[in-house]
This record gives structure tokens, C-alpha cells and sequence, in this order.
């Protein structure tokens, strides 16, 4: 039992940090891939982040990626997502354990400081793996010290869903229908979309370096024991969502479970073979969906739904 | 003295006490026996180390979020409270009876709100004049006649107190409403074990640690006659608040939810939560909202930051909010002009400390004096806190004190004075340098079914050269205060003051 507001701010919380981590990644990658002619990964990345349409002003990768770190104008941008998952941090401060905190604050001192602009200009890649591995310290934080009970829970599922569909979205960019025609097809590119899902060396390990985008995708969506594949994230949404059930409101609270399962179900059975013909595009609109089905069920039970049903009579 | 010779002269050599009482150094420049073992500590250490160790102790804090926020024109920063490093140190005999001094005040301030919100003998008997109280701004007519448990109106208490030139701790405020500054008093602690270790071991400094346990069953007490096991919860207005951090650091602390009036619902005069699993029943309320926010119903109609209906609940009996609305009556400035008399009154007891002489205005011969002395005196105005409506005398320009003559004149009654009193001066580390600076001291009472004084305080620090003034909105600090045990201390009995 904790406050419906505490359990909101705590599920925000994972989402805008899985959000940061995400994007400062994609970040990296695409400063780092730019430096090479040859390459679709940065124009991958930035369909990915729902920003194309910078290629066409002529900014380079740097002045992108400046602004998706540190623009505090565009709310998909790192600070404004790490300020936010702080701000929801300060508002449940009694439910965290003072280590979770400080890891974040820490980041968030860090990147809100007025050197943070001089940083990132000298030493880019530096100053977002060092972003990367704050994120990181913060996750393991929360693992090792807060109480893996409701409040933890609220916040994984908020850090899965997230993470569910940012990958989603990332496959549909680089393969799906919002490449336009024009699927990832070299050995760097493809390399590079594996380092934005944190993959690469856990792909290399399974297939070895045959790099092929059926593998990729097959890896990113039905990987069992990735963490940041897409059945791997649906499973432990639907894990959370099922211990949570158990103190929830009887009534409403099944209904987020139900549809969490069935959404994990169907990419535990699904292959690649059912999806070749139609190709994958099909399977991650469902992702996405449902990770949105997902997110209005769980308000519904857990967070606004209506006083009358629980008023004593 | 000995001591004098380890001075480490360039960092003490700017060290001069004024006319104030300086509460590590005696009138000949001897260090006081309860702070000899901190000054040969420090003494060891060069200007770096002091500084090195003051930025660690910032950035601590800075980390754990014990700060304000600054807005500014495009982006907005994090401050810390500023903090110093030295800790204030009193020895156990002056405790003793600062101890017994707020016990006995709080004891008689609770007795004399049971009996203005009940029979008012008190005015009947013509000791506090009936229209001070009835027409002071924090008196609530709505809480006449009202069961309140232990009788116990102001369950957290923050008393100002300063010590005087003559080296006598002496009461300058009652704070019964919400006071602040127990998060600091713990923060600083945990601060000054990291920065002086070895010297808080050996020194035997009594512990402040287990206040929010204390805090926790104090609310308990209050609701134990009718429910077993009550539902304590902290009510802040919110993430924006000033104090939020300690809001969340009590609740925390106390393992209570900390709530938002948006998070209370009141059905049929009962209190729910809204929880993840339906509503939950709340019994009792630590609130740091102000009486007039808590409910919109009674009070103010334009605050959003309390819950409807809790004030019906509450006069029904089925929650308790701490402190009492109404409590405020009894920390009015006029009133606090009589809390000597009420002392008496109730107790049949001397006042163990001493309240700062106090020129009522509405008193017409008072009046005449403080209208001829007004390049001396302090005036405030009663209704309002934090330095506003205040005149400093000594500082004000002829022009000022005469415009402020013609208010005094207009509305006496809304006027106390005092005479401007030099507060103790402790050492601090400014700018590289050890530097006597004015401080108060604020310890924290509790009363449920008992009274706990805790054996620690904050200490608040004027930190500009020379001023009065160390409200932490007009640039004051604080830092740790330790109370020792006694049982280490060398202390002469010569070394108290009389």
C-alpha cells in the first residue's frame, strides 16, 4: 500500500530515466558513427529520436546532439528528462533510499551545471559516457537499496515500458516502415544500431560477428535473457505488474496484468518465420500499443481511478 | 592561558569578540574550559584543511539536496543553506536549565491554550488582557471548547533563544505553529561527526538522533486513547515549499507517508488517503501547512493546499492535526509579553528563563517610553514574523523612526518594542578566516502525553559582519550545536555565567 500519487511520480520516475539513458546512447553512437563518410546509423538515430528533419537544416551530428543533451526547450532532450525523473524524485524523497537520490542528484548537479555546455564541447563522447554511467549507478542503486517490494515495482515498470517501446521504435527506424524504403543495409550501420540498444557484444556472443538484420531483429525482439530486448522488457512488465495485483484493486487491477501477458505471450510464441511475410513492422505497432493499452490500464487500477468504488458504504 | 600559545595565529589573529558575549573566548581571551578541546583541534589545522573540510561539508550537502532553489531569468540553480563548520558547543550545567526553562514554559503555554479555548479563567481573572487575546491575529474562535488529547495544543515546539551580553540565555520567541529547522540540526550533526570526529568522541556530546522517533511517538500519543495503532502522515504544501526538504526528511525518517492535501479525502468526517490500493484511513496529522490552508472549508477560501472537510473531521474527533490550529495564540508578541505571568499563573512557579524586557504599546505609559527612546529600541509589529514590520532603531535614520511614530501612534496596539540586545558571538569560518559571528539558538520541545526537550539545537548564524539578523532569508546560516553530557568536562564552576 502506498500513496496513488507516490506510485505515479515513481513509475514517471524509471520512464525518464530509462529516456536519458536512451537517448544519450543513441547520442554517442551517432557522434561516434558520424565520424565515419560511410553510414545510415546517424540518420537512423535521429528518425529513432523523431528528428529527421535536422538533416535537412544542415546541422551537423555535434549541434544535434548538443541539442538533444542539453536543450532545456525540447522535452525529449537528456536534461530536461533527468530534471524531470529528479523533480518526481524530490516529490516521493520519504519513499527512496538517500543512495538513489544521491546517485541522481549527483547527475543532475552534474549536467545542469553552468560548465556542463564547455564539457560537452570539448570532450563529448567523454561527458556522455560519464552521463551513461551515472544512469547506470542510479539503476544499481535502486537494485541494492531500495526494497524490491510495490514502490520498486512502480519503478521498473515504468523503466520496462519505457524501454519497450524505445526499442520498438528504434527497429521500426532502422528496418520498419519509418525507414522509408531505405532498411539499414551496411555491415557499420547495422553494427552501430546494436551499440544504440546496448547490444553488441551480447549479439556477438549469440550469432558471432554475422551481422544480418534478421538477426538483429530477431535478437532485439525475442531475445530471452537480453534486458534490453523487447520480450525480455514485456516479461518483466508482465512479472511487476502481476505481483502487483496481488494488493491491488481487485476489480481494476487485473486488467493491466491481462494485457501485459498477452502482449508477453505473444512474443515468447512469435518467430521471425510468422513475421517474415508481413515483416516486422506489424509486431512492433503492437508493441507500441500495447505498451500504451498497458500504461492507461495501470492508472486505471493504481493511480486515478474512481473514489466512489472505494468510498465505505 | 596555555591554549593561547597553539593558537594557529594567522587564521585566530583576526579573531576579536566585540562587546557581546563570545561563546569560546572569555572576557580576557581565554578560551572557555567546554571548548578547550575543538580550539587545540582546530588550532592543528592550517587555513587549507579548514577550507578543504568546509567544501567537503558543502558539497554533502549540496549532494543530499539541502537546499533552495534560485530562479533566475533563464535558468534556475540549487543553493545550499549556508553551513559552518564549527560546532557551538554548551556545556551540561547551561543546558540543565535551558532544559528545565522550555519544559516548564511549553507546560504552561499548553495550559493557558486549554484554558483560553475553554473556560478562560485566565481572562476572567484579568492576568492577560481578554481583547489581546481574542483579537490577536492567530486566535481561532473554531477550536472553542474542542477535545484536544493531553490537552497537548502545541505538540512541536522551536523556541528562539539568545543569549544575552551579561552571558544569560534569555527566550526571544514561542514558535507553536510550524517551526522549522530540526532537518538542519540533524544534517549539521551528521556533518560535524564527519568533520571533527576524534573531537566529538572525546568531547561526550549528547545524542539528537532519535528525534524522529521521539517526534513519532509523540503523534502516536496523541491519537493512542481511541485508535491501537494510528496512521501518522506528514502534510507539506508541496515539492515548492521552502522546507520541503525537511517535510520529506521527517516523514522519511518516521516512516509516514508524506501527503498532499490533493492526496486526503474526507467522507463522513472520517480522513482517507488515496493509496494504489483504494483509501486508507489517516488518524493522525503532522501537518506543516498553516492554519489558515489546512482546510478551505473554514479557513482561507482560496488554498488548495489542505483537504475540504478536515477541520468537520476534526472537530468530530476522528483525526488529529499537530499542532492544534489555534496554537499560534500563544507565540502572539503581545502575549508573549505575559508568558512570565502566565508561568506563575498556572504553575505557581518563577520563571526558570527569562523573557527580553518588553514595552507593550497599548499601554499608554509604555507608549510615552517607547516613543522616547525609539533610537534604541526593536518594534515590531505583532501580527507579522520574519523581519517584516520592523523597526531596528539604532540603524533606522531620524526620518524613518518618525515615520514609523506616526504608525506607532496610529495603531498602538499592534506594537511591541524591545530594547536591542547584542546576541552571542560564536567562532566561524568566513572567507578563510576565524571570525566571531552573531548566533540564537533554536532547540526543538515535543509534547504528547510527555514533554521531550532534545539534547541538541540549531544553531543560526548571522553571517554578515556585525548584523543581528539570522533568519535564513536575509543571509543567515546555522551550524551544529553540541550539548555535552558532562561527564568530560573540565568546566570550572567560575566558567558559568552567574
Amino acid at each position: 500500500m502506498m500513496l496513488a500519487r507516490v506510485a505515479d511520480s515513481l513509475y514517471w520516475m524509471g520512464r525518464y530515466i530509462e529516456r536519458a539513458e536512451h537517448v544519450s546512447r543513441l547520442s554517442d553512437v551517432m557522434l561516434t558513427a558520424s565520424l565515419d563518410a560511410t553510414g545510415d546509423a546517424p540518420r537512423a538515430a535521429r528518425t529513432a529520436l523523431g528528428a529527421p528533419e535536422d538533416i535537412d537544416e544542415g546541422k551537423t551530428a555535434v549541434d544535434v546532439a548538443l541539442g538533444l543533451i542539453l536543450d532545456r526547450e525540447d522535452p525529449g532532450s537528456v536534461i530536461v528528462s533527468v530534471a524531470r525523473a529528479r523533480e518526481n524524485a524530490r516529490q516521493v524523497r520519504d519513499q527512496i533510499t538517500s543512495e538513489t537520490w544521491e546517485r541522481l542528484n549527483l547527475l543532475f548537479l552534474r549536467i545542469t551545471s553552468p560548465d556542463a555546455k564547455r564539457q560537452f564541447d570539448q570532450r563529448a563522447v567523454t561527458f556522455l559516457h560519464e552521463v551513461i554511467s551515472d544512469l547506470h549507478l542510479f539503476k544499481g542503486a535502486v537494485d541494492s537499496t531500495m526494497s524490491h517490494g510495490e514502490g520498486w515495482r512502480f519503478l521498473m515498470l515504468g523503466i520496462y515500458l519505457e524501454r519497450a517501446q524505445l526499442i520498438a521504435r528504434l527497429l521500426d527506424a532502422s528496418f520498419g516502415e519509418a525507414a522509408q524504403g531505405s532498411p539499414l543495409s551496411d555491415h557499420l550501420s547495422q553494427m552501430g544500431l546494436l551499440r544504440m540498444a546496448c547490444a553488441l557484444e551480447p549479439y556477438l556472443r549469440v550469432y558471432t560477428a554475422d551481422i544480418q538484420p534478421r538477426l538483429i531483429q530477431e535478437f532485439l525482439l525475442f531475445n530471452e535473457d537480453f534486458p534490453r530486448s523487447i520480450r525480455f522488457s514485456t516479461a518483466r512488465i508482465e512479472e511487476h505488474l502481476r505481483a502487483l495485483a496481488g494488493h491491488g484493486n481487485v476489480q481494476a487491477s487485473g486488467a493491466p496484468e491481462r494485457l501485459a501477458g498477452r502482449l508477453s505471450s505473444r512474443l515468447r510464441f512469435a518467430d521471425l518465420e510468422e513475421t517474415a511475410t508481413s515483416g516486422a513492422g506489424g509486431l512492433l505497432a503492437t508493441v507500441s500499443q500495447d505498451c500504451g493499452r498497458i500504461h492507461e490500464a495501470i492508472y486505471g487500477a493504481f493511480v486515478a481511478y474512481p473514489l466512489e468504488q472505494h468510498l465505505p458504504t | 592561558m596555555d591554549d593561547r600559545e597553539t593558537l594557529d595565529r594567522p587564521l585566530s589573529a583576526a579573531y576579536r569578540p566585540g562587546v557581546a558575549y563570545d561563546e569560546m573566548y572569555d572576557k580576557d581571551a581565554g578560551v572557555r574550559a567546554h571548548y578547550a578541546a575543538l580550539q587545540s583541534r582546530i588550532s592543528t589545522l592550517g587555513a587549507g584543511e579548514l577550507a578543504d573540510r568546509q567544501r567537503t561539508l558543502e558539497q554533502s550537502f549540496l549532494l543530499q539536496g539541502i537546499t533552495f532553489t534560485v530562479y533566475g531569468a533563464e535558468t534556475s540553480t540549487e543553493q545550499i543553506i549556508p553551513t559552518d563548520l564549527f560546532p557551538r558547543i554548551i556545556p551540561a550545567a547551561e543546558w540543565a536549565k535551558i532544559e528545565a526553562g522550555l519544559a516548564q514554559r511549553l507546560q504552561a503555554l499548553n495550559l493557558f491554550l486549554a484554558d483560553i479555548y475553554g473556560d478562560q479563567i485566565i481572562l476572567k481573572d484579568g492576568v492577560v488582557p481578554r481583547d489581546l487575546v481574542l483579537g490577536a491575529p492567530a486566535y481561532r474562535r473554531e477550536m472553542q471548547g474542542l477535545y484536544v488529547p493531553h490537552k497537548a495544543y502545541a505538540n512541536v515546539c522551536g523556541s528562539d533563544l539568545i543569549r544575552n551580553e551579561a552571558g544569560e540565555f534569555v527566550v526571544l520567541e514561542d514558535n507553536l505553529r510550524v517551526p522549522s529547522g530540526v532537518s538542519y540540526m540533524l544534517a549539521n550533526r551528521d556533518a560535524a561527526k564527519r568533520t571533527f570526529p576524534g573531537t566529538y568522541r572525546t568531547s561526550g556530546v549528547r545524542s539528537i538522533e532519535r528525534y524522529p522517533d521521539m517526534l513519532l511517538a509523540t503523534l502516536k500519543s496523541l491519537a493512542a486513547e481511541w485508535r491501537p495503532n494510528p496512521q501518522v502522515v506528514v502534510l507539506t504544501p508541496g515539492v515548492y515549499n521552502s522546507a520541503y526538504y525537511e517535510h520529506a526528511y521527517l516523514a522519511r525518517l518516521m516512516g509516514a507517508p508524506l501527503v498532499e492535501g490533493r492526496d486526503l479525502v474526507v467522507h463522513d468526517n472520517l480522513v482517507y488517503m488515496r493509496t494504489t490500493v483504494g483509501l486508507k484511513r489517516v488518524d493522525v496529522i503532522y501537518r506543516r501547512v498553516d492554519d489558515d490552508y489546512i482546510d478551505h472549508l473554514t479557513f482561507r477560501r482560496d488554498s488548495a493546499l489542505g483537504a475540504a472537510g478536515l477541520f468537520n473531521a476534526y472537530r468530530a474527533g476522528n483525526v488529529v492535526i499537530a499542532n492544534a490550529p489555534g496554537a499560534g495564540v500563544a507565540d502572539d508578541k503581545a502575549v508573549y509579553a505575559y508568558v512570565p505571568e502566565i508561568i506563575r499563573y498556572y504553575l505557581d512557579q518563577e520563571p526558570i528563563l527569562s523573557n527580553v524586557e518588553t514595552y507593550l504599546c497599548r499601554e499608554p505609559k509604555q507608549l510615552g517610553y517607547v516613543l522616547d527612546n525609539l533610537d534604541k529600541l526593536v518594534v515590531k509589529a505583532v501580527g507579522a514574523s520574519g523581519g517584516y514590520g520592523m523597526l531596528v532603531g539604532p540603524h533606522a535614520s531620524a526620518e524613518e523612526r518618525s515615520d514609523f511614530a506616526q504608525q506607532l501612534k496610529a495603531d498602538p496596539s499592534n506594537y511591541i518594542a524591545q530594547p536591542t540586545i547584542q546576541l552571542s558571538t560564536a567562532p566561524c569560518l568566513v572567507d578563510g578566516a576565524i571570525e566571531p559571528r552573531h548566533v540564537d539558538l533554536r532547540p526543538f520541545i515535543l509534547c504528547g502525553d510527555k514533554i521531550v526537550v532534545t539534547p541538541g539545537a540549531l544553531t543560526r548564524v548571522a553571517l554578515k559582519r556585525g548584523s543581528l539578523v539570522v533568519n535564513s532569508s536575509q543571509g543567515g546560516g546555522s551550524k551544529d550545536t553540541w550539548v555535552l553530557t558532562g561527564e568530560n568536562e573540565t568546566t570550572a564552576a567560575g566558567d558559568l555565567p552567574a
